[in-house]
């Protein structure tokens, strides 16, 4: 009867461990070369939030120093500051309001990890940029934390459709590429 | 002289040759339905209810109930298995003449081990590679994860990934290589997505203006889950970084930047990393002349392992495939204009049990039947 026992004994054990397979946390080092597997559906992502961009009908002046490259995607433009600072400026124009100013700033409270405000809190937070575009919302927003990081976001509205402009990156570096920056939305001309 | 007490009948019962015949009736039935359970819910919801399972259930509609009607795979190969061991050890002599029959019975009993073992420990997942890319991973095509990626490095990626299975079960994840952990408030296996709606309780992120209408995960083959994760990382102090709607519905990563570490937020298919890559090289689908019959697919791919030292070109084609690493690449399917090849990977640490056991009861049956032969050549002679 011992081997009757242990054949029972086997198939038990492996049937217990069927219900248990393999549930474990991993992680990985992986190189941003690989190429990401295909994703199904195709919801809006971000600030490239699923509608074609809107590549004419505004144009600025950089300042001395600053550089210009083509973005890629839904990014228009990818601006960067002299002196290899840590912050970089991206450009993003979309149709219509994109969901709402509310929307947008809470989304960027979100990527540096603040909580959602509201529209008080926002209208609190909201100073104003004069241009020949139209007046230019920005909102200027320091993560909390002991390394901070700060972003500083323009909204203008030509038309029907709305331009995102972003300077973000680690503080101290942002604030010194912040007066560039606002000369930028000065100089934006239709 | 035979003993006639309880267990000793139990035992008899247990090696009977009735036993024997019930079970093999009631796995032939199995075989059945299973696969025309197969129409509906697919191969692997179906042969996992029916085959890989003590009991077939019946769920009556919109109810929680479960009621059993059929004895299942593991309950009738279980028997079997341990009624062959019972009638090999009650009713075969230990010698030199019944050696062929107990090789027999253990390569039969090895055949019901391996399909234990492979229910348990097999890993089926799919490696999708288009002509000229690389790939070290592969993705299970039923099962998803959330993954955490710290995308601070400019090489590399950290990325912490975390199987639907704990999503499920747990309502907090820490993880040592996270600064945060995440409370899960929601996970749906399938789910609608639609702008506007119902709120979904998301706050941070592209969620935050979608609604979730969660849907019967599906299971046929070639359908796919829209699963739908709410995570909220939340700091060690308390403070919450907002309510995250994840899916692999979504087209790209949501994330944040923390104390200056940018991170990326996910739910994807689930991936498996190997630890060697696989390049496409060329796929071909060649056909019939003059008809659009399928003659052969193959995969020629450039296999690269440093650890290993392996450095070569492998084909890949039907009934030949890659066998590395533990794991095993069948040619499975194609697209995008026969640019992209579909490669099953899979893992099953059995994989050679149904050959031994093949092995084992073909030289019983030589050595028996050879036995057999020579006796009855002897009598003639004589």
């Amino acid at each position: 009867m011992r081997t009757d026992l242990a054949s029972l004994v086997v198939i038990s054990s492996v049937f217990l461990m069927a219900a248990c397979g393999d549930e474990s946390i991993t992680r990985a080092r992986v190189p941003k070369s690989e190429e990401a597997p295909a994703v199904m559906g195709g919801m809006p992502q971000d600030e490239q939030a699923g509608h074609a961009a809107q590549a004419t009908g505004l144009k600025w002046t950089l300042p001395s120093g600053w550089k210009e490259t083509p973005g890629t995607g839904m990014r228009l433009a990818t601006w960067t500051p002299p002196g290899g600072l840590k912050t970089e400026g991206t450009v993003v124009s979309l149709p219509g309001d994109s969901g709402g100013e509310l929307a947008n700033v809470n989304r960027w409270r979100g990527q540096i990890g603040l909580p959602p405000t509201d529209e008080a809190g926002m209208a609190a937070a909201r100073t104003k940029v004069s241009s020949k575009a139209g007046p230019v919302s920005v909102y200027d927003l320091t993560s909390e934390g002991e390394t901070k990081t700060r972003l500083i976001a323009a909204v203008v509205k030509t038309g029907e459709t709305t331009w995102f402009f972003k300077l973000m990156g680690d503080a101290a570096a942002t604030e010194s590429a912040r007066p560039g920056f606002l000369a930028i939305m000065k100089s934006l001309t239709p | 002289m035979r003993r006639n007490d309880p267990l000793s009948r139990i035992v008899d019962g247990l090696s009977s040759l009735k036993l024997t015949l019930v079970c093999l009736s009631l796995l032939m039935v199995l075989v059945v339905a299973c696969t025309l359970a197969q129409v509906n819910l697919g191969i692997h919801l179906a042969v996992d209810r029916y085959i890989r399972s003590f009991l077939v259930w019946y769920v009556p509609e919109g109810t929680s109930l479960r009621i059993p009607v059929f004895p299942g795979g593991g309950l009738a190969g279980g028997l079997l298995l341990l009624n062959l061991v019972l009638a090999q050890f009650r009713r075969l002599e230990l010698s030199w003449r019944k050696a062929g029959l107990w090789t027999v019975h253990i390569g039969l009993a090895l055949l019901f081990v391996g399909e234990f073992a492979t229910a348990v420990l097999q890993v089926e997942s799919n490696m999708a590679i288009e002509e000229g890319q690389t790939k070290s991973f592969s993705e299970d095509y039923r099962r998803m994860e959330v993954v955490v990626t710290d995308a601070t490095d400019k090489e590399f990626d950290e990325e912490t990934a975390i199987p639907d299975s704990r999503l499920k079960a747990a309502r907090e994840i820490s993880d040592p290589a996270l600064p945060f952990k995440l409370v899960v408030r929601a996970y749906h296996e399938n789910a609608q997505l639609s702008m506007g709606g119902a709120p979904s309780g998301a706050t941070a992120g592209v969620g935050a203006g979608m609604s979730v209408a969660p849907r019967h995960p599906v299971t046929a083959d070639g359908e796919q889950n829209t699963a739908v994760a709410l995570v909220e990382p939340v700091l060690k102090d308390g403070r919450s970084l907002g309510v995250y709607l994840l899916s692999n519905g979504l087209g790209a990563p949501q994330g944040f930047i923390h104390e200056g570490r940018s991170w990326k937020l996910a739910l994807r298919l689930r991936q498996y990393r190997h630890p060697f890559s696989l390049t496409l090289k060329d796929f071909k689908h060649d056909r019939y002349p003059g008809t659009n019959i399928p003659k052969n697919f193959s995969s020629l791919v450039r296999l690269k392992d440093p650890a290993a030292g392996d450095d070569r070109d492998v084909l890949i084609y039907m009934n030949s495939p890659l066998r590395h690493g533990g794991l095993t690449f069948y040619q499975a399917s194609f697209g995008k204009d026969d640019t992209l090849s579909v490669l099953q990977v899979v893992r099953n640490p059995a994989w050679t049990l149904p050959y031994v056991s093949c092995v084992l009861v073909a030289l019983g049956l030589l050595w028996h039947f050879g036995l057999m032969l020579k006796k009855s050549l002897g009598a003639r002679n004589s």
